[in-house]
């Protein structure tokens, strides 16, 4: 069965450029020479994948300049990474839930409950771990449900705004109408800093480089970014998806049940009151950083200077003066310029590849 | 080769095949079998039954009455998981890539290979190998796509439609040869990357594939099929070996102008 032109493949070496070609297939010889895309092309994907990295370059170049010298300086690069720090957390869990193909709106509500659950602990002199962990565990079982419920063929947007208000009125119910104060005993994970860095921004590069590290290089972690492109795919590999969905709603709930609990250790007050804004600040930060609300695509790095960016317009604008609703103003401005680019680039690259690349397969010998 | 593989026993062989939709009969007592790295050609007109065969081969439908045997035994397909346990793949029409991932990724998802040591017990992929397994089986099939590492939407439409055969062919051709069931392979595929799809298919068979491939596409069936079978408003109107054949004939028996061969 094995045909000439395969057993000679392993003794010639490939002919680099050959799998550009646009010549009909009859060619004998060995396959696979990895095509190298044009430089243009690849200019085009490092703008769409690091366009991210390159604007916030550039606004911090620009604000260096416009407010200097009080900008660019290490004291208030710490600011701002703080100030980044929680809505990054938040913005992870949203991602995750995106790109696994599920908003989790409820998440406001998760971080109100953890949040106040394990304020309530605290104030009743509960050990201060335990308390950290049951805002964890309880953060995931929500995701858990959220998850379940989904599966049922309900629409997830639906379930987690029941969530949210599920989750809200719990934590309302915990505080009793009031808040939990004067908590410093997690100070530890709030204002305390570590060589110099706040306990929450090395709390969001822990959650970021381990949900990196996940997404990109786990079977568990591919297969999830898998399912949120192409369910059906992974099916037909024989794989349980639904497993991954769920998966992906108790990620991007102990996201918030973690995000509640630094925010709770930096204020050092449980608030029972969800604000919705918290999930707009996530969202913008995720479509920044050009993960399809789609699902399928998208990177937790790039997410992370998404908040940066959000963080970085809000601290330079305020320093040079400016009134702070022009920051919220240039945040949408960005985010419409950013679609617009993804958008562009796409189209122009796929018309590129369509121009230059053909697959081909040897005829072999028949 | 046909001589050899007529005389073993079927990769896939279907007997008495009924089925009814309701009161609809969409196929009507059908006897059909391919043999190992035999290319079968399923025709027919609009309604014939093609697809509803195909999804009985595939797990996708149970058929009210006949038996299917897969190696010379007897098998329940009773979900499409159990169809890929038995060595059967169905290439759908629309593909199922992910588009975001790289080819390599879709290639492997599902058996992954992981890193050895501790890393590999924390679920960590081994992306080289993976690439390598990839290339090496690409390799065999003769198929040059483009850099494994190029993410499948950024692909034409012949290189996607070569990734989706390649991905099934990869999963059939383990230590007994399976079997690769096509539904319109190249419908959406312009000329040059129809041949592409068509020696592809060529190579599979080589390989020992057995490949069943549902078209309407008379020189594609021409090209690659071995044998060709007709079917005509669920009942099977010609089976006959492709060179043995012509145009004319396959017309016929495709409207139905042409008497079956079995009456
Ligand atoms: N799910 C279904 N329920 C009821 N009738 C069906 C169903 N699927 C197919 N049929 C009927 O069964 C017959 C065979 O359909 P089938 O899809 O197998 O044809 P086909 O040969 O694949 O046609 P085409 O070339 O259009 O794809 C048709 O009469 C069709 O209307
Ligand atoms: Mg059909």
């Amino acid at each position: 069965m094995t045909s000439p032109a395969q057993a000679g493949g392993a003794a010639t070496p490939g002919t680099p450029g050959a799998a550009a070609s646009s010549t009909p297939p009859t060619t004998p010889g060995p396959a696979v020479a990895p095509a190298k895309d044009s430089a243009g092309v690849r200019g085009l994907i490092f703008l769409r994948d690091r366009g991210i990295f390159v604007l916030w370059v550039l606004l911090i170049a620009v604000f260096a300049v416009w407010a200097n010298p009080y900008f660019a300086t290490l004291n208030n690069a710490i600011l701002i990474a703080n100030a980044a720090a929680i809505s990054a957390i938040f913005a992870a869990g949203v991602a995750v839930g995106i790109i696994c193909g599920a908003l989790d709106l409820s998440i406001p509500g998760v971080a109100a409950l953890s949040s106040c659950v394990a304020g309530w602990m605290i104030t009743n002199g509960l050990p201060v771990w335990l308390a950290l962990v049951v805002g964890i565990v309880l953060g995931a079982l929500v995701g858990l449900v959220n998850g379940l419920i989904s599966l049922r063929g309900f629409n997830p947007i639906i379930v987690t705004i029941a969530m949210l208000s599920i989750t809200s009125a719990a934590a309302a119910i915990v505080a009793g109408g009031y808040t939990f104060p004067g908590l410093t005993q997690l100070d530890f994970m709030g204002t305390q800093r570590y060589l110099g860095i706040p306990a929450p921004v090395w709390i969001t590069a822990g959650v970021f480089l381990v949900g990196t590290v996940f997404l990109t290089k786990t079977r568990d972690g591919i297969r999830l970014m898998a399912v949120g492109g192409s369910a059906e795919a992974v099916r037909r590999s024989g794989i349980h998806s639904d497993r991954y969905k769920v998966f992906a709603f108790v990620i991007s709930s102990t996201c918030a049940g973690l995000g509640g609990l630094v925010t709770t250790a930096t204020v050092t007050e449980a608030n029972p009151s969800a604000s919705p804004g918290l999930i707009f600040t996530a969202l913008t930060a995720v479509a920044l950083a050009g993960v399809s609300l789609v699902g399928g695509r998208g990177s937790l790095p790039r997410v992370l200077v998404g908040a940066l960016v959000l963080a970085t317009i809000s601290n330079g604008l305020t320093i040079v003066g400016v009134q702070p609703y022009w920051a919220t103003g240039v945040t949408g401005a960005l985010l419409i310029g950013s679609l617009t680019l993804e958008r562009w680039v796409t189209t122009s690259v796929s018309r590129r590849l369509m121009a230059t690349a053909q697959a081909s397969v040897h005829t072999g010998t028949r | 080769m046909n001589a050899t593989t007529t005389t073993t026993t079927p990769a896939l062989e279907l007997t008495g095949i009924d089925m009814h939709y309701g009161y609809v009969r969409a196929l009507d007592s059908i006897d059909f079998h391919v043999g190992q790295g035999e290319v079968v050609g399923l025709l027919g007109d609009n309604g014939a039954g093609k697809s509803t065969l195909l999804k009985i081969m595939s797990g996708a439908h149970r058929p009210s009455a006949g038996t299917v045997r897969v190696h010379g035994d007897e098998v329940e397909l009773h979900s499409p998981s159990a169809a890929t346990h038995a060595g059967i793949q169905m290439v759908y029409q629309d593909l199922a890539l992910v588009d975001a991932l790289d080819i390599a990724t879709n290639l492997n998802i599902g058996r992954e290979i992981l890193r050895p040591g501790i890393f590999g017990l924390l679920g960590f992929v081994d992306h080289k190998a993976q690439r390598k397994r990839s290339e090496a089986e690409l390799d065999k099939l003769g198929v040059r796509t483009a850099a494994m590492t190029r993410p499948v939407e950024m692909l034409s439409g012949g290189q996607r439609q070569v990734v989706a055969l390649a991905r099934s062919a990869t999963r059939v051709s383990g230590e007994q040869n399976g079997i690769l069931l096509l539904d319109e392979p190249t419908a959406a595929l312009g000329y040059e990357q129809t041949q592409v799809v068509q020696a592809l298919v060529r190579r599979m068979a080589d390989q020992g594939i057995a490949i069943v491939l549902v078209t309407h596409n008379l020189a594609l069936a021409n090209a690659v099929c071995d044998r060709m079978v007709v079917l005509n408003r669920g009942r099977k109107v010609a089976d006959v070996v492709t060179a043995e054949t012509d145009n004319d004939h396959l017309v016929g028996w495709i409207t139905g102008a042409r008497a079956s061969m079995f009456e």
